[in-house]
């Protein structure tokens, strides 16, 4: 930086004829302020993209639809959650749809129900059976699902219930001749007294301990139902009941209407599920998910009899299950009790996420795709059944219909990583101090004046320190003028003054202490000899300072 | 039906399904991880200590060590597969025992499709010979399994209780917090703890295959039993364990005489619920103090 830069600034004043003023004196070129401000802003770490927000599609609207809304018939229940709004920006009428799984439940039910319509025709056989085998086993998975996600009771007994209702209903359809239409309703009876007498210690043990207990039920109930005589120990189950598939129809009729039979069955299971777990039994137990009852039971909550009563609707549901298992396929193999299909039944809840109609139905149609269409792939589809569940359970906190929030809380811990890597202070402040300052305005006070000092070291300049020793009072250039108006801003404390130490002879610069009664601070030796050269000496005192700072 | 027949049974299955207990109680309260793919790890041992007789030795205590080694070796896989991956993630305790399902239901297909149905025996281990004593007769693989067991439970509660790893284990069964916090490495530990119970398991496998044959679903009900004591005695406690172990043997001793062998398992499933009704965390519940999930 050089004296003859060129650039001049032209004293405005000069026309008045002050004193000592000249017309015009070298100066530097003008400096934004904003350019530091820009820098200090502008951030140097690089941003990778981490996934969209959240995006909603705005479907139009107008005054007259903003309030409707669609409700099921005698309720006020709304069938879509769609709130209609008017956007910040445009005022535009808009609606949103909150919540689409409505949506896709309706889509994937109209699929189920026109599937049939669409299997090819050499493997028609398999897929419709694999389909009612299907609707019986996702109305078995929704009944679990509400033990298991609803109830919080972590039971294994499932299959021993369904069993026993199918076999003591078999039985009694061998015996005694019963018409189809009876079975269902006896094996409510039976799962309600099963589930009665299982659900006893469902009161006093939690959780997995629960597990635990009914990990041997059903070996339990394979034992005393193969070595007992009534049921039929020799031919590998129990069959001869009458099932509601009549005899003289086609292949492809009898195959249909086992289809839409089990369909119907677990549209009921899916009625089920939502009156229990989206009605009150439902609302009082998520009150009181496992490790937060004895605040539910502080709070006046009686979860245990919640439980039970989940426990004991489930179980008669299950039971009906069982009977309507018997009267569709005319009788029960002892294999219902098998552990593999306990852990295949375990798989088709958690591979869809427990806690979740969806994901039991989904979670049954995966499962039981590889079950009964790979069916020729032998030990191998168990295999990969068991590798789906292990890597579900190894990587998804809560089935594959939890990847979503997964997903987005593993996007907003990135989200805040980066955000508090590019976070750049500017030093104002070590953070432990930042943290612990009560007034947070001081932080951003110090940043604003460390981004002002900034900006001035870049003004000063020779031309700017002989512009001071020429003039110091009366007008300024903006650079000098910017200068003073911080210097003379500063606090009490360590500000420089000027002392005469003999009048009209000597002066010399002092630090004031900023406190009554403390005396200034002599900061050097040398003595001015006018009230000019002091003044100016504190101005190269400041700006030392400044440019140390 | 001889009543000491029943009796000396009743003991050796106690032994056995005790040592499982165990196992399992150990495993709960030093990992927390309830470890129900014992049915694979009993399965894969006895395949193990088979395939050793079939191509190597016959000699029983040669069979037995495999038969141990291969159960610590599945245990070990286990603890690979299982625990070290969802350890420190949310919601272990279900999500692990999950797994261990998962691991079993793989195992025991893998079972089945190397091996196939057919059900496989081992070398009689201890011999051939029985001794009278006052009117009772022990045959040798009662008496090889109740000492069998005793011993090797005893070397490893013995192991535990003096060596330096043995501690670890302990420390981390009373709090795996603190545990972890003075430099008690969870993996690491985790590694020995399901090395010993895998092989404690596969010691129960060997020991049972004197009595039933070896098969792919064969570890099933010696887990269910072994859940069923580990459970009553309440989890974490070998005390509780050994009492429960004598408690289950007695009834199912009982149930055998007096109504028949098929009623077993009911009126075990009756037993441990009354059980667990007057004490939710098993019978040691008083005795030692249970680990909170």
């Amino acid at each position: 930086m050089s004296l003859d830069s060129g650039i001049k600034w032209r004293n405005p004043l000069f026309v008045w004829g002050g004193k000592r003023d000249v017309e015009e004196l070298p100066t530097i070129p003008f400096r934004s302020h904003q350019e530091v401000w820009e820098k200090t802003r502008q951030s140097r770490t690089k941003l990778n993209p981490v996934g969209r927000l959240r995006y909603y599609y705005k479907w139009p609207s107008h005054g007259g639809t903003m309030w409707n809304r669609l409700r099921y018939w005698p309720t006020r229940r709304r069938v879509l959650r769609m709130p209609g709004d008017y956007n910040a920006k445009t005022l535009r009428a808009e609606k949103t749809i909150v919540d689409k799984r409505p949506i896709w439940w309706m889509l994937g039910l109209l699929a189920l129900a026109i599937a049939p319509l669409f299997t090819p025709g050499d493997l028609q056989n398999t897929l419709l059976t694999a389909g009612a085998t299907f609707g019986i086993y996702s109305a078995i998975s929704l009944c679990w699902m509400l033990i298991m996600g609803t109830a919080g009771v972590f039971s294994l007994a499932t299959y021993a219930v369904i069993g026993t209702a199918a076999f003591v209903t078999a039985l009694l359809a061998v015996k005694f001749a019963m018409p189809w239409w009876l079975l269902p309703p006896i094996g409510a009876l039976v799962g309600l007294v099963f589930g009665g007498l299982i659900a006893l210690p469902a009161t006093r043990l939690d959780g997995f301990y629960y597990a635990l207990l009914t990990l041997g039920l059903n070996e339990l109930c394979r034992v005393y139902f193969v070595t007992s005589k009534e049921f039929g120990s020799a031919n590998g189950g129990l069959y001869g009941a009458r099932t509601y598939i009549p005899e003289d129809w086609s292949q492809l009729g009898q195959l249909l209407l086992a289809y839409y039979a089990c369909f119907g069955l677990m549209l009921l299971a899916l009625l089920l599920y939502r009156f229990v777990n989206g009605r009150r039994l439902g609302r009082i137990l998520r009150m009181a998910p496992e490790k937060r009852e004895a605040f539910a039971e502080a709070t006046g909550v009686n979860f245990r009899q919640a439980r039970v009563w989940v426990f004991l609707i489930s179980s008669a549901a299950l039971g009906f299950i069982g009977g309507f298992y018997t009267s569709n396929f005319g009788g029960v193999a002892f294999s219902i009790f098998n552990f593999d299909t306990v852990l295949l039944g375990l798989a088709m809840l958690v591979i869809g996420g427990v806690g979740r109609a969806e994901g039991a139905v989904v979670g049954t149609l995966i499962v039981v795709f590889f079950d009964q269409v790979l069916n020729t792939w032998g030990p191998a589809r168990f295999m990969i059944i068991g590798l789906i569940m292990l890597l579900v359970v190894l990587y998804l906190r809560n089935g594959l219909f939890g990847i979503k929030a997964q997903f987005r809380a593993w996007r907003d811990k990135k989200k805040s990583e980066r955000r508090s890597t590019r976070a750049e202070k500017g030093g104002e402040m070590l953070p432990e101090e930042a943290t612990e300052t009560q007034d947070k305005s001081v932080i951003y006070q110090r940043r604003h004046d460390k981004m002002t000092r900034d900006h001035l070291k870049t003004l000063v300049s020779p031309e700017i320190i002989e512009e001071h020793r020429h003039s110091l009072n009366g007008q300024h250039s903006e650079a000098l003028e910017r200068l003073l108006i911080y210097f003379r801003t500063r606090p009490q404390v360590e500000k420089y003054a000027i002392i005469t130490v003999e009048r009209f002879e000597g002066y010399r610069i002092v630090a004031l202490s900023g406190h009554r009664g403390v005396a200034p601070r002599v900061v050097e030796d040398r003595i001015y000899s006018t009230p000019d050269e002091a003044c100016h000496g504190v101005f190269m005192r400041r700006v030392q300072d400044l440019l140390e700072s | 039906m001889d009543i000491w027949f029943i009796v000396s049974n009743t003991i050796v299955l106690a032994c056995i399904y005790g040592t499982l207990a165990i196992g399992i109680s150990i495993t709960w309260s030093s990992l927390g991880l309830l470890n129900l793919s014992y049915g694979f790890i009993f399965a894969f041992a006895g395949y193990g200590a088979w395939l050793f007789a079939q191509h190597v030795s016959t000699w029983g205590p040669a069979v037995l060590a495999a038969g141990i080694l291969s159960g610590a070796l599945g245990g070990v896989i286990i603890c690979a597969v299982g625990f070290i991956p969802i350890h420190d993630k949310p919601n272990f305790t279900i999500r692990g025992l999950i797994a261990t399902l998962a691991i079993n239901l793989i195992g025991t297909q893998f079972l089945l499709w190397w091996f196939g149905p057919r059900s496989k025996n081992l070398p009689e281990i201890f011999g051939n010979w029985s001794v009278s004593l006052s009117g009772a007769v022990f045959t040798a693989d009662k008496v090889g399994n109740v000492a069998t067991s005793v011993l090797i439970l005893a070397v490893v509660l013995r192991w535990m209780q003096s060596s330096r790893r043995g501690l670890e284990i302990r420390a981390m069964m009373m709090n795996p917090h603190a545990a972890s916090i003075v430099g008690i490495g969870v993996r690491r530990t985790s590694f020995y703890v399901m090395g010993i119970t895998g092989g404690l398991a596969g010691l129960a496998a060997v020991l049972l295959s004197q009595t039933y044959y070896i098969s792919p679903f064969g570890g099933l009900m010696p887990m269910i039993k072994g859940v069923s004591i580990a459970l009553c005695g309440g989890l974490g406690s070998v005390r509780g364990a050994v009492i429960a172990a004598i408690v289950l043997g007695f009834n199912e001793a009982l149930t055998g005489m007096s109504i028949g062998g098929r009623y077993v398992l009911v009126t075990q499933f009756v037993v441990i619920i009354v059980i667990l009704l007057v004490r939710p965390r098993g019978i040691a519940g008083l005795l030692d103090k249970a680990r909170e999930a």
